[in-house]
């Protein structure tokens, strides 16, 4: 298995078939004997920036705060890694769904008919 | 549904949603310019576009995942920016000219200046795309779309010479106005395969569920529905062509496009003209704004579908609701839309090789393909034609903004 390959930027979906975002970053545990371990998987919040330009992640991080927390899930949580990864939690009771909610309280469901 | 209805309605699909601001646009200019010289031209799109969207179809039947999740996914975040940015701008520009195409039906029909109606049109597509479901967006503006055909009607009574029409399909070198000609022909090639159609259609498959016991309903459907809709460009060519041409009427201010239809079809062809225009316009405006929501979304894992309540998508929803009013605001700034059009079709065929080749990459992929990976002859073929038309808008592109 390869992480940059298998594992990031791949599909996260919850136990209920939720699209949970997509894997933003991988946290690697303490190291054992000569592996590194995964110590789980991060979706959201900031992380995908510091991927992209670090001057910006941290502009962002700067900004946000707290706001920008990602979501993490430990790596015993994955039920199953293929094109989704599958993960044992309930979405609505993490992180990941925060902007989409953000969004819904503040824009999207101030509009009639929403 | 029965297999045989699901197919019917694929290729009316595909006839009703070819012609829009950009292939009717390109195709009339060819043919005042060029008779039937550039009839090549559509002939190349169309078979690159039927490859196209046949592979978009296949890679959501087998891995259920639209295509920028498969891109997101296979080539990580730092890549995919580039045809994520290359999509979203060219399906950008092409909505502002889709709305562009709407404005000027009203226009037509009310005589009221086209950039008063930006904003009412705007509306319209949010509020449609706010309250409907995939499938009333979907078959409702490709059934609406076959008003189309009235160019067919028009080129038929017009008695083109059928072996005229067919030396058309040859490709050769122009008599005259070269850069017009190769300008022209590149930008009929970018009107036929704008990404946003593969990509719509990809979403579309995943919304509708496909598996792989629709490969071949999709086979169908992409070859015979995009050949089907090649023809109806190939019509307004042929009408251009036989009303235009030989009055030595360029196709370089709007009004001049309705005289395609009012020349052999009379009064009914001057409102079956502006009811094709608003339609196919329109028709494809909602699409693409749905498909910059597609792209957007499915890239960044968000929930999404046209089926959802705005509140049970609301990030998607977001993305549509901003995107609307903007292109509309590019129509209300009074920018030219038969230039914006003509410019955003040469711009799409330049951005080809970054939409397309990942897309190549994906389709020879055994890990989404399973056994369904591409053939050589799709792989050449598209290949050829992206690079080619790259190549050539590299050159007519700077020429064009150059000299007009």
């Amino acid at each position: 298995m390869l992480i940059g390959r298998d594992i990031l930027d791949q599909q996260v979906v919850d136990r209920a078939g939720r699209l949970m975002g997509k894997v933003d970053g991988v946290v690697l545990g303490p190291p054992e004997g000569e592996d590194a371990r995964i110590a789980g998987i991060v979706i959201g919040g900031t992380t995908l920036l510091w991927r992209i330009h670090r001057g910006l992640a941290r502009w962002a991080e700067r900004k946000l705060g707290g706001e920008g927390r990602a979501t993490f899930v430990p790596w015993a949580k994955v039920t199953k890694i293929g094109i989704d990864i599958k993960v044992d939690v309930d979405a609505p009771r993490t992180r990941a769904f925060h902007w989409e909610n953000w969004v819904r309280d503040h824009l999207i469901g101030r509009i009639p008919g929403a | 549904m029965s297999k045989l209805f699901e197919i019917a309605l694929g290729v009316i699909t595909g006839i009703g949603g070819f012609l829009e601001a950009g292939s009717l646009t390109t195709a009339a200019q060819a043919g005042a310019a060029f008779g039937y010289q550039l009839i090549w031209a559509i002939a190349v799109g169309t078979v690159c576009i039927a490859f196209l969207v046949e592979m978009a179809g296949r890679l959501a039947a087998v891995s259920r995942h639209a295509l920028p999740d498969a891109m997101r996914e296979r080539f990580g975040i730092r890549f995919f920016l580039l045809p994520l940015a290359a999509v979203a701008l060219v399906s950008f520009l092409v909505l502002a000219s889709e709305i562009g195409g709407v404005t000027l039906a009203l226009e037509f029909a009310t005589g009221i200046s086209h950039r008063w109606w930006a904003i009412p049109t705007a509306l319209s597509i949010w509020l449609l795309l706010w309250k409907g479901t995939f499938g009333m967006v979907e078959k409702g503006t490709s059934m609406l779309g076959l008003v189309t055909l009235a160019f067919v009607v028009a080129a038929l009574t017009l008695h083109p010479h059928p072996a005229e029409v067919a030396r058309g399909l040859v490709p050769r070198g122009p008599t005259h106005d070269a850069a017009r000609y190769w300008f022209t022909a590149v930008s009929i090639v970018g009107a036929s395969v704008s990404p946003y159609l593969f990509y719509f259609y990809s979403a579309g498959a995943v919304e509708d569920q496909w598996d792989e016991g629709y490969l071949t309903i999709n086979r169908i459907t992409a070859g015979v529905g995009m050949t089907f809709g090649g023809a109806v460009a190939v019509a307004a060519l042929v009408c251009a062509a036989l009303v235009l041409h030989p009055q030595g009427i360029q196709v370089d201010r709007f009004e001049q496009i309705p005289f395609l239809l009012t020349s052999p079809l009379a009064r009914a062809g001057f409102w079956l003209f502006v009811g094709a225009l608003f339609i196919a316009c329109f028709g494809a405006a909602l699409e693409i704004a749905l498909q910059l929501a597609y792209l957007v979304a499915q890239g960044f894992g968000w929930r999404w579908g046209e089926n959802l309540q705005p509140r049970e998508a609301a990030r998607f929803a977001l993305v549509y609701t901003v995107v609307i009013p903007l292109a509309a605001l590019v129509i209300l700034s009074g920018i030219d839309p038969l230039k914006l059009t003509v410019i955003s079709m040469a711009l799409t065929a330049l951005s080809l090789p970054v939409t397309v080749v990942p897309l190549l990459i994906l389709m020879n992929d055994p890990q989404y393909l399973n056994e369904h990976t591409n053939g050589w002859v799709s792989n050449v073929a598209v290949l050829a034609v992206s690079a080619i038309a790259c190549l050539v808008a590299l050159v007519a592109l700077p020429l064009e903004i150059l000299g007009s």
